[in-house]
């Protein structure tokens, strides 16, 4: 293994296990400010059984924002304590796995890796699952590495109740 | 008649008096158990559901020959498909041999539908082609005799490319059926130039644990959209203050009053409209003057004003409409009292611009389903609803009478504009978020199990 690829896979590790940290505590600004202004994050629709929609700009996405501006709005509506869906926020654990790493490019890191998240709601005492894949691009400014782009892959997209940013 | 029978009669015209309709004394209640009796959700999927016209899908999800979705009418899986000379035909999802779902697929296009269990197959026109080594089946005659081809719903009809289906044939021509919410779907479906109006792929399907009479009503509830929105209405402020002019915001012809209100309609329908002069968001058809006055010219300025407008349509007992900053229409499918499962579409007319499309999805994206930055507080509040209904001992909610003192029937001026004819209408000023629009619905809930119940001791 060349010193880049072992590298790319440190780094990747590192970002991904920070952002299901971040996530899981609701340290929501540190978790946005990993993001690139222009990031992309995309979580695609199922069309059928076996394939998700490929072009968000002719297919509905379950979630789809094109820069951090999108994130930070659904971070303000939870912090703004009006929106029901986080009066009680459910308590999420990101575990993420199966990280493989490469570098595509000398500042640019391409990451395949599966989540599942326990989401238990406090409101319900009831508790569900969300699995699927994460596709993370991670680019370099200066010293530090941003998420360029995540696309979620639902593994089990017949959705209880409330999908958001924190819950997947 | 015997006394099984009877008791069954009692039981449904008891249901159906559950709700408590007193137009004269401008009354109207339902008791909470509808939301939350089990034996009450069995009538109403048999009596209501499962005895009348239900919305299965769209002409254009099937657009070529052997073509198909799957879906339901009430509990039941139903298989809607075009053959392959072009005709639409909607099935009973299960095999004549052993009840097996014969196509489990969401979408698809086949020309032949093969049960996995023994192997009898159909074709697209629900036409048994095969029955497993039948030759050697020593079957005896009253098979042989028999008819195995899929089972076609009771009725089939459609509107401008809404297909309906009923599984009981006691039902009014669907074009009865709809009466003048026809008015109001023409209003959607002639945004295209083309008379046309598609699905854009990537349907939503999710789950609110609370009954399906939570949704239908909230279709129709404007009253709750600055309280249970306001993290959404802060958002959507915010980003007008910086918006592009091209976000589509439209503005009221000048003299137009400001206002909501509602057109109830016979067999459950209920219409919502909006006219605001500075509206929250902009539209698909508000984006490009220059295909706007194309429309205005081919539809008048009278149409092209209701089509800026915010129109929420409830078709009963399984479809809503909504049509604002994108176009949602939604079903709901009830698990159990309190269950229930929805499927959303964006709906689109056909031919509109790529930018158009990309703003009506990102528009539909944001407001929509349970990602959705307001549906997902209204599925929460559902459930929130669902919790409080088991305080069965605080009795009946007061939720169905703002409006009631002030009931408009025969014309007005939006009535006569529009060209319809409602059973009742109600106006009132941007605050007001009438609820006589429930009523229609309910009604028509009380006629079919009313009926249900006369039929039981016929
Ligand atoms: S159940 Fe379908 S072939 Fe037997
Ligand atoms: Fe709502």
């Amino acid at each position: 293994m060349s010193g880049e690829m072992i590298d790319a896979q440190r780094v990747a590790a590192e970002a991904l296990l920070r952002e299901a940290r971040l996530l899981d505590r609701g340290d929501w600004d540190q978790w946005v400010a990993m993001y690139q202004d222009d990031a992309v994050f995309w979580v695609p629709a199922w069309l059928d059984e076996y394939d998700v929609t490929e072009d968000p700009a002719t297919q509905v996405s379950l979630l789809y924002h094109d820069a951090r501006r999108g994130l930070e709005e659904r971070i303000s509506r939870i912090e703004s304590r009006k929106s029901i869906t986080a009066l009680p926020l459910p308590r999420t654990v990101h575990q993420v796995t199966n990280v493989e790493a490469s570098s595509i490019a000398p500042d640019e890191i391409s990451c395949e890796s599966v989540f599942s998240v326990y989401v238990y709601d406090p409101r319900t005492a009831k508790g569900h699952s969300r699995h699927g894949r994460y596709q993370h691009t991670l680019k370099r400014h200066g010293a530090e590495w941003k998420i360029a782009r995540k696309i979620i892959t639902l593994a089990n997209d017949n959705v209880a109740t409330v999908l958001d940013f924190y819950s997947i | 008649m015997n006394a099984a029978a009877l008791s069954r009669a009692e039981r449904l015209s008891a249901i159906s008096k559950l709700v408590d309709d007193r137009p004269d004394e401008q009354f109207f209640q339902v008791d909470r158990s509808i939301f939350t009796d089990q034996s009450v959700f069995e009538a109403e999927l048999r009596y209501v559901f499962e005895s009348t016209w239900n919305f299965i899908g769209l002409e254009s999800q099937i657009a070529r020959p052997n073509d198909f979705v799957t879906t339901h009418i009430g509990r039941q899986p139903i298989l809607l498909m075009r053959s392959a000379d072009g005709k639409i035909g909607a099935f009973l999802n299960t095999c004549r041999h052993r009840g097996t779902v014969v196509c489990p697929f969401k979408q698809g296009r086949q020309k032949f539908h093969v049960c996995r269990y023994h192997g009898w197959a159909y074709d697209s026109s629900g036409r048994n082609v095969s029955i497993t080594e039948e030759g050697s089946g020593q079957y005896p005659a009253s098979f042989t005799n028999a008819n195995h081809d899929l089972v076609p719903v009771a009725r089939l009809g459609s509107y401008r490319g809404f297909i309906f289906a009923s599984l009981s044939p006691d039902v009014p021509p669907i074009e009865e059926f709809l009466g003048d919410v026809r008015v109001f779907l023409d209003l959607v479906v002639d945004q295209s130039d083309s008379g046309e109006v598609e699905f854009v792929p990537g349907a939503s399907t999710y789950t609110f644990d609370g009954n399906w009479k939570l949704q239908f009503e909230n279709g129709l509830d404007y009253y709750h959209f600055a309280t249970t929105h306001s993290s959404y209405v802060d958002i959507l402020r915010k980003r007008n203050a910086t918006a592009a002019p091209d976000a589509g915001s439209t503005v009221e012809p000048k003299g137009e009053q400001e206002g909501q209100g509602s057109f109830s309609f016979d067999y459950g329908h209920a219409v919502n409209c909006r006219s605001k002069r500075a509206q929250l968001y902009g539209r698909p058809l508000g984006m490009d003057p220059a295909r706007l006055d194309t429309v205005r010219q081919r539809v008048g300025s009278t149409r092209a004003k209701w089509m800026l407008r915010q129109r929420n349509l409830t078709i009963f007992p399984n479809l809503q409409v909504i049509d604002i900053l994108s176009a949602q229409v939604r079903t709901w499918r009830p698990i159990a009292p309190d269950k229930t499962e929805m499927v959303s579409h964006c709906l689109a007319p056909v031919g509109e611009s790529a930018a158009a499309r990309t703003m009506r999805i990102r528009n539909y994206e944001d407001f929509f389903n349970a990602s959705g930055l307001a549906s997902s507080d209204d599925n929460v509040m559902y459930e929130f609803s669902q919790s409080g209904y088991a305080a069965a001992a605080a009795g009946p909610t007061q939720g169905y009478l703002r409006g009631a003192g002030d009931v408009g029937t025969g014309e007005s001026f939006h009535t006569r504009e529009l060209g319809v004819s409602p059973t009742e209408w109600s106006f009132g000023p941007t605050t007001f978020g009438g609820e006589t629009n429930f009523h229609p619905g309910y009604r028509e809930w009380r006629r079919l199990l009313q009926r249900a119940a006369e039929q039981a001791t016929a």
